[in-house]
């Protein structure tokens, strides 16, 4: 066989160009096994698989219990409500919370002119338990300083989701898209050590092949006991899928499993209810109604993870929020409905994710939807919640139009309550942020004994 | 300042930057002085930054870190054009786009969603799938394909010395922008080749019927 015209062949060498030939394969196989060495030293150098560390308090982590005897929150049931944000006629959406060394607590949360803008914003605000009081919140992450940062172009900010890990670092990961809607996400990660004063340069995390578009974060990353993070990513894309990346300390994606396919659920939840047990809970994007939370279990650490079924929870494909308790049982909160997002509910499981039951009705609207739309009683209601909310509120008119900024179409004003962020401190008091009306961030504080209260009433109620 | 990570990921930018600018250069007819000038403004004008960012900060936004194999192949084209040397190997060329083809297939459509199993994970140092990728290189260097040898060589060094911020050895080796190069090259191969066969095939015929009308 002759090489074609204008090409080099093996053939078309000629006998005095054999040594430079023979030199160039020498090199390259050289090159080989330089290469593949160093290769093969790489992947043996890692470290083997980690168990789950599993959290006492929660999501946060790193930090000596503080309970003990008479403690305010194991005496009296409690129960508060509040606004996190105070900025009128903005997005305000996504809230995540972590404890700090110091007992306070640190939310995150987007906000800007609309969702998806160009002007969002990773705000940051603290709350002092022992004052009970939300500290103005200032911004952590834009997309100026985000470009700088990365050295490279990046258009806007979405969903944040924080950890405070065993070693006292705070991580908080964000997504950025770069083109076109949320499809183009790819995400984000700062680190700060001195539990968010200040903030280090921005790490891009790689988490698919193709351009590294379309990985989402929104719940709770978990740690393990190596020290590497378990981040729950999903993809919006088609049906969407969700998936763990694992993230080493300096902040690279070091491996990933898959926990869904497309159509089987996304956004996981990820409870560790042990070193090597976790459940994940799913909203059930790409499912036609009537929809219903996804579950996938692992026993090995997240290695593998069980086929998701569909479980009995209602949901209208929106966020779940879940911890593991210490006392092994379960807790969510999420959208128990079957359209929209006009009710929220905390829910409850003995029999780790088995069966559930609703303890409490955080918010609940559907009777208001399901009557034909009055915008004086849809403002009205509006009003009546800001302030039942929170006690301080005085100007509530300025609730309803900012939630009338976010809320109307076609033809009518809706209500939604998303997005929950749940943990549980060392002082064993649980905080729950959530979405109100896409406008404001709202907080909820409650104790165990309140929670022990709802779950034994709602117990009797079942039995009567 | 940037990290070396950054770095590296704006440098293969700017290859891409001043090889576009190169070909641009050779379609209006520049001669190689011409061209090797297109290619220093080039390179400067895409790493300055004008702004924020270099213009190759804006490319690495859109297409994120190019792959070694991309980054090899740009440079032997732009060598090439530069100083006017030799094509690259037929066979190798086409060894290695036989190979990206494939492996892109397998890799993006899994990857992206289909079935259960991610082959993106393997990148995350499997030994096995470094053992299939030496196997792969060590053929290429037994049968004279350079192309395949030496990009996966580097791609495997550069990965292993962490080059890029992703620690995922895929992405050293493959990236959707010279999958699809390589994909549309070997369609266009076929189509090239079908429509030589189908010629041959019509005069054959021609010919046969022009025998038996004698």
């Amino acid at each position: 066989m002759s090489p074609a015209p204008g090409t080099v062949g093996p053939e078309s060498t000629g006998r005095g160009e054999w040594a430079p030939r023979r030199r160039r394969r020498a090199l390259l196989a050289f090159l080989t096994v330089l290469a593949f060495g160093v290769g093969f030293s790489k992947s043996f150098r890692r470290s083997p698989p980690p168990l789950f560390r599993v959290s006492t308090t929660g999501h946060s982590e790193g930090l000596s219990p503080r309970r003990g005897p008479g403690h305010p929150s194991e005496v009296e049931p409690l129960l508060r409500t509040g606004f996190v944000s105070r900025r009128h006629d903005v997005a305000a959406h996504a809230a995540s919370l972590v404890e700090l060394a110091d007992g306070r607590l640190r939310a995150f949360w987007f906000s800007g002119s609309a969702e998806g803008a160009l002007d969002v914003v990773i705000l940051s605000a603290v709350y002092d338990p022992n004052r009970g009081e939300w500290s103005d919140a200032r911004t952590v992450a834009e997309p100026e300083g985000t470009r700088r940062g990365l050295w490279r172009h990046v258009t806007k900010l979405g969903n944040p989701t924080a950890i405070r890990t065993a070693d006292g670092t705070l991580w908080l990961f964000y997504v950025t898209v770069t083109v076109g809607g949320w499809g183009g996400s790819t995400v984000t990660c700062i680190r700060s050590n001195d539990d968010g004063e200040t903030w280090g340069p921005p790490r891009r995390l790689i988490g698919t092949p193709f351009f590294n578009l379309n990985t989402l974060v929104r719940a709770h990353p978990f740690e393990y006991t190596d020290g590497t993070l378990g981040l729950p990513a999903y993809r919006s894309l088609l049906l969407g899928l969700s998936e763990t990346l694992r993230v080493d300390r300096r902040g690279a994606v070091i491996d990933k499993q898959r926990i869904s396919t497309l159509g089987r659920g996304s956004q996981p939840a990820v409870l560790p209810t042990g070193p090597s047990t976790a459940l994940a809970l799913m909203r059930p994007s790409g499912q036609e109604p009537p929809r219903r939370v996804t579950l996938s279990r692992t026993h090995d650490a997240g290695r593998r993870w069980t086929r998701p079924t569909r479980t009995p929870l209602v949901n209208p494909d929106a966020a779940i929020e879940g911890l593991a308790l210490p006392d092994g049982r379960l807790l969510a909160v999420l959208n128990d409905v079957e359209v929209e997002r006009d009710a929220l509910s905390l829910i409850v499981s003995d029999d780790t994710g088995a069966t559930w039951r609703r303890v409490h009705r955080l918010e609940d609207q559907v009777a208001e939807r399901e009557r034909s739309f009055d915008d004086d009683r849809w403002a009205q209601t509006v009003e009546a919640l800001a302030r039942a909310t929170d006690d301080t509120v005085t100007d509530a008119m300025r609730y309803v139009t900012s939630s009338r900024r976010f809320m109307c179409w076609e033809s009518r004003c809706h209500f939604d309550f998303s997005y929950p962020s749940l943990v549980r401190t060392r002082g064993g008091d649980f905080h729950l942020l959530y979405s109100w009306n896409r406008a404001y961030i709202k907080h909820v504080r409650f104790n165990q004994a309140w929670l022990d209260e709802r779950v034994e009433d709602t117990r009797h109620a079942r039995a009567d | 300042m940037p990290a070396l990570t950054d770095l590296n990921g704006l440098a293969g930018a700017a290859v891409v930057i001043v090889a576009a600018l190169v070909t641009a250069g050779r379609a209006i007819g520049l001669r190689r002085s011409g061209l090797a000038l297109v290619a220093g403004v080039g390179a400067v004008a895409a790493l300055v930054p004008i702004g924020a960012l270099p213009l190759a900060g804006l490319l690495r936004g859109v297409v994120g870190d190019l792959s070694l194999t991309t980054l090899v192949l740009l440079l032997v084209g732009l060598r090439r054009h530069l100083r006017a040397e030799e094509p690259v190997d037929n066979r190798s060329m086409f060894a290695l786009q036989c190979l990206l083809a494939v492996g892109g297939l397998a890799l993006y459509s899994l990857a992206l969603g289909l079935g259960t199993w991610d082959p993106y994970r393997l990148g995350y140092g499997d030994p096995w799938f470094l053992a299939a990728l030496l196997a792969v290189a060590l053929t290429a260097l037994a049968f004279d394909l350079p192309l395949v040898t030496f990009g996966l060589a580097v791609g495997v060094l550069a990965w292993a010395l962490e080059t890029y911020e992703s620690r995922n050895l895929w992405d050293y080796l493959l990236d959707p922008l010279v999958f699809a190069w390589a994909f549309s090259s070997l369609m266009l191969r076929g189509a090239g080749a079908l429509v030589r066969g189908h010629g041959r095939a019509t005069e054959t015929l021609l010919r046969m019927r022009a025998g038996s009308s004698s």
